[in-house]
């Protein structure tokens, strides 16, 4: 199953959305929810279906500097590509 | 404090146009004069989101029966809650469905009983397979989630490559292949229902084709059924650990099949709220936690896994709601699980699978072997 691209914009899937409170954010999605912090959620909400993959990818690594940009590519890229597979994520 | 429910079943009424044999619905159904109001279910829904749940499962019966059903979904959203419609899609046009959209609808769950026609209007009773199709390409063109649930048994299974891939043209975003559950009608039509060895490790073979397959495009979720298992179901994952029923007279339950143990008293949200049902009525704590708990389970590992499987399915098989569930390897009474299985794979089983002929021929053969869920009064 494909990696998002540069070019992939990726978004919440069909009938998944926002929920919970500020506090303790949720992905709402069919069977469930998972609740997001951190980074988790700094990404997913920039999933909006507008930025592109690389962009995202971009704000991240100029934000951690001391982490290695590779790393940062790649485990970004597995976490979309988790969520694309239990259909929470599109891109 | 118990930590507050995740989600909230709305059975808004018992009455369907479909009479699907392994339905689990109660064989005591509640008829139309019993049913909430819309008043009611709105105040119901408010105190589901308050209670800090997170979604409410519309299902009955057919909730599409109810006139107020777009009602009640706008009320469910205003609550915060995510909302999600188990159907068969009778009674779903262009327009209602539109209503429903634009009312806060997150999700439909549209069931199939079969991939070929006559096959499934025969497990139904009912003609409703051409028009699943046709609203399945209504859904698509909405912004929700879409799944088909697909029930399998004896009399379809040995097809299901043929019908995932009928799914899969229906372009959904999720399968769910459920296994019949034994309860209410299902339980009455084991016989014809519960399939063979042979035919159950076909089909898991095909369900992880398909998930290979599908990956990335249409998630696949499928449960091996609890008779052919080593270690019971989580079932409701736990007794009052996170849902609450609401039956269409407004009996709070734990799980769908809870009335059917003697002994318990079920509290109505006519006269109690849902924040003191799931808190302190007797029913809800009845089999919460571990202290009710026989032996194996008491010190058993699997405990907090399993949470010693189903009550009713206990009461139901046992004839004693505190048994380990006897689909449980385990369990002192798993023999009378093991006895269905010796049934269903005996080369003498009443009912081998005959799932081709016409709607006809399947409809003289089923009088023999299966009932047809009725509707209540």
């Amino acid at each position: 199953m494909a990696l998002p691209e540069d070019s992939s914009q990726p978004r919440l899937a069909a009938g998944c959305r926002w929920g919970g409170t500020e506090e303790a954010r949720v992905i709402l999605f069919p069977e469930g929810a998972i609740k997001l912090q951190g980074t988790g959620r700094q990404v997913l909400e920039q999933c909006d279906g507008q930025r592109t993959f690389g962009q995202i990818i971009q704000e991240l690594q100029a934000q951690f500097t001391d982490a290695d940009p590779a790393k940062i590519r790649a485990d970004i890229s597995q976490f979309l590509e988790q969520l694309r597979h239990k259909r929470i994520v599109d891109y | 404090m118990i930590p507050n429910p995740l989600a909230l079943i709305a059975e808004v009424t018992h009455r369907c146009p479909l009479h699907c044999v392994y339905c689990s619905n109660p064989l005591q159904l509640a008829g139309l004069s019993s049913e909430l109001s819309t008043a009611e279910w709105v105040n119901i829904l408010q105190q589901a989101g308050k209670l800090g749940m997170l979604h409410a499962h519309f299902t009955g019966g057919e909730p599409l029966a109810r006139p107020d059903l777009t009602e009640l979904i706008a009320a469910a959203r205003a609550a915060g809650l995510y909302t999600n419609l188990i159907t068969s899609g009778i009674g779903l046009a262009e327009k209602r469905l539109q209503a429903l959209v634009e009312a806060g609808l997150d999700h439909i769950q549209l069931s199939f009983q079969d991939s070929r026609e006559d096959s499934a209007n025969w497990i139904a009773g009912a003609k409703a397979h051409a028009y699943k199709i046709e609203l399945s390409s209504m859904i698509r063109r909405h912004k929700i989630a879409f799944t088909v649930n697909l029930v399998v048994h004896r009399q379809n299974i040995d097809h299901l490559e043929e019908m995932i891939a009928f799914i899969e043209e229906l372009a959904p975003q999720r399968i769910e292949i459920a296994h019949t559950q034994y309860y209410g009608w299902a339980l009455q039509n084991r016989a014809a229902l519960l399939p063979t060895r042979p035919q159950l490790e076909k089909a898991v073979q095909a369900v992880e084709a398909a998930e290979k397959r599908l990956a990335g495009r249409i998630r696949v979720d499928s449960v091996v059924p609890d008779y052919y298992a080593r270690f019971p179901k989580a079932c409701m994952g736990g007794w009052g650990r996170r849902l609450m029923l609401i039956n269409p007279a407004g009996k709070v339950l734990p799980c769908h099949a809870a009335e059917v143990i003697p002994g318990l008293a079920f509290e109505n949200v006519r006269e109690q709220t849902l924040e003191f049902i799931w808190q302190q009525s007797s029913s809800f704590q009845r089999f919460r936690g571990e202290e009710w708990m026989p032996e194996p389970c008491r010190s058993c590992n699997q405990r907090a896994e399993d949470f010693g499987g189903c009550r009713c399915q206990a009461l139901l098989l046992t004839g004693n709601a505190t048994a380990t569930d006897p689909a449980c390897s385990l369990a002192p009474a798993h023999h009378i699980v093991e006895a269905a299985l010796a049934e269903a794979n005996s080369t003498a089983a009443i009912s081998q699978p005959i799932s081709a002929g016409s709607f006809v021929q399947l409809q003289q053969r089923a009088r023999s072997f299966w009932s047809y869920r009725t509707n209540p009064e």
